[in-house]
């Protein structure tokens, strides 16, 4: 394996161990990234010259803290934000040696302080996808529709109040544990919506998705005993395994109930349904748990060919009850459809008018205009339907869900 | 480090057994603060009617009857404490009391160099 490749390997199975452990080490963000940074470089160049290191690993967070050492000696950064006295100047021996040592997991500690409900949640989102999984920052850009400089500010200013109001670079204490918690799964919540909103996924949201996929999964393993992180992950899990059937050939999105179950990835479902059992044994249930049970109903019709839409309707009610949100509203109103019927739906979708008594953000939503669209013309409605489609249509759908929405109305001849 | 703990609150609050159950409220907690070695000072403001703001535009300096921001929420006192960590700043910003509405906002010192 060349240098480059080997580097690839070791960034993906150690990358977010090593930043985090850089960032705990010398509690900064910053010198963490460019300390890592430096030691990739650094890396190729080794690598290629001396050949490869029996744990690549291990020799690139031996090379990131030595530089991290260096910059902060430069620095001058006070005795006291590092805590650990400073080592002697490294030679190749040292390092060699140090190339055995284990590279201690922190990533648990770096997602608490990454989440931080004292950043804003897109915040949040930025810093973790940055820190933890060193994605580019003109990546993080791309999928959030912004600039790489406003982006590149918004981390500035993030990790700028992580340093100055001095959040903790530790484990949240138990009477915050709570808050914290749900800090952390509204970023990845935030995040995964954002990679599932692009049904094509071929865009830098299929990066983003894996991301959180991978994220949620991390944090399954780090907190096993958290039945509402097991069902984040199983959630993400179950969401993702419709991507490969979520276009059809022409790249137009295809709605849940008509993909091909044939094409779901059964591995993420069966993955997603050990955690869901694990986190009904843990016995307590939560909102992150009941989303993933809706989607878990949804993936059964792989096995049974039918969606059981009456017990949908029944989990969100239950969700309603627990976390009240327009997007659960939306979603009962269209399997109240299924279960019983295209006017029981509609009548669902106009009580959300008079809930919420918001009608014109309502009616400048896209996931309302798609329902209404879809309640309409399933009772007939083909001018209501149309008017919808219209609206839609206006609310800047991305590509996959546009197509879609256009051959919808292309259907009703209008 | 320290932390300063600004108190906004709606002066249009006006009830005597609430505003006297408030300030009972407040010396529980500047007992606890001081008990805990939090407490470096804190004070309650007269009404924001009271405040003259003065301001500085182009180095010219003109003086305004009033707050600095017209709001519906005004500050009314602060806490200056002295805390570990942002946690344990907004821990006891969450104790100070108030009526149905206010808010606290939790500022980090800037320290002396």
């Amino acid at each position: 394996m060349d240098a480059e490749a080997l580097l690839d390997v070791a960034v993906r199975e150690a990358g977010d161990r090593i930043r985090a452990a850089l960032a705990m080490r010398f509690r900064d963000l910053d010198m963490a990234e460019e300390a890592f940074g430096f030691a990739a470089l650094r890396a190729v160049e080794t690598w290629r010259r001396d050949g490869a290191p029996r744990d690549p690993a291990a020799w690139l967070y031996a090379v990131a803290r030595r530089r991290a050492f260096d910059l902060g000696r430069r620095a001058q950064v006070r005795q006291r934000a590092v805590h650990d006295a400073p080592e002697p100047p490294p030679d190749p021996e040292t390092i060699l040696m140090a190339a055995f040592e284990p590279i201690p997991d922190e990533r648990l500690r770096l997602i608490f302080i990454c989440c931080h409900p004292a950043l804003a949640p897109e915040a949040r989102i930025a810093l973790t996808l940055r820190t933890l999984c060193g994605l580019s920052v003109e990546r993080i850009a791309r999928a959030w529709l912004t600039t790489e400089v406003a982006m590149q500010q918004r981390l500035t200013r993030a990790k700028g109040k992580i340093r100055d109001a001095a959040i903790r670079f530790e484990i949240p204490e138990p009477d915050q544990w709570p808050e914290r918690l749900e800090a952390v799964l509204a970023t990845l919540e935030i995040a995964y919506a954002q990679a599932y909103e692009d049904a094509a996924g071929l865009s830098d949201a299929a990066d983003l998705a894996r991301e959180t996929l991978r994220l949620s999964g991390l944090l399954a393993e780090l907190l096993p005993d958290e039945p509402e992180v097991l069902g984040l992950a199983a959630m993400i899990r179950l969401a993702e395994s419709r991507r490969p059937a979520r276009l059809d050939d022409l790249g137009a999105m295809t709605p849940l109930s008509e993909q091909d179950v044939d094409l779901w990835d059964a591995a993420l479902i069966a993955e997603a349904a050990g955690l869901l059992r694990r986190a009904a044994d843990l016995g307590c249930s939560g909102p992150y748990q009941l989303m993933a049970t809706i989607h878990a109903v949804h993936a059964a019709r792989r096995e049974t060919g039918a969606t059981a839409w009456a017990d949908i309707v029944t989990l969100y009610d239950i969700l309603l009850a627990v976390r009240p949100s327009a997007v659960a509203e939306v979603n009962r109103a269209v399997a109240l459809a299924e279960a019983e019927g295209a006017e029981q739906g509609l009548t669902a979708l106009a009580a959300i008018d008079a809930q919420i008594g918001e009608r014109a953000r309502l009616a400048d939503w896209l996931p309302y205009q798609a329902a209404r669209a879809g309640l309409c013309a399933k009772a007939g409605l083909q001018a209501e339907a149309a008017d919808a489609l219209r609206r839609a249509l206006a609310l800047h759908p991305a590509p996959a869900e546009r197509l879609f929405l256009q051959r919808r109305l292309a259907d009703l001849g209008a | 480090m320290q932390y300063l703990l600004l108190i906004y609150t709606d002066e249009s609050l006006r009830e005597p057994a609430l505003l006297q159950d408030i300030t009972a409220a407040h010396m529980r907690l500047g007992a606890e603060l001081a008990e805990a070695g939090a407490m470096v000072g804190g004070n309650r403001l007269k009404t924001s009617d009271t405040a003259t703001t003065i301001r500085t535009a182009g180095g010219a300096k003109t003086l305004h009857d009033g707050p600095y921001a017209e709001t519906r929420e005004q500050l009314a006192g602060y806490y200056l404490i002295e805390a570990p960590d942002l946690d344990a700043a907004i821990g006891w910003g969450k104790k100070i009391p108030g009526g149905p509405n206010y808010a606290i906002e939790v500022r980090p010192i800037w320290p002396l160099a």
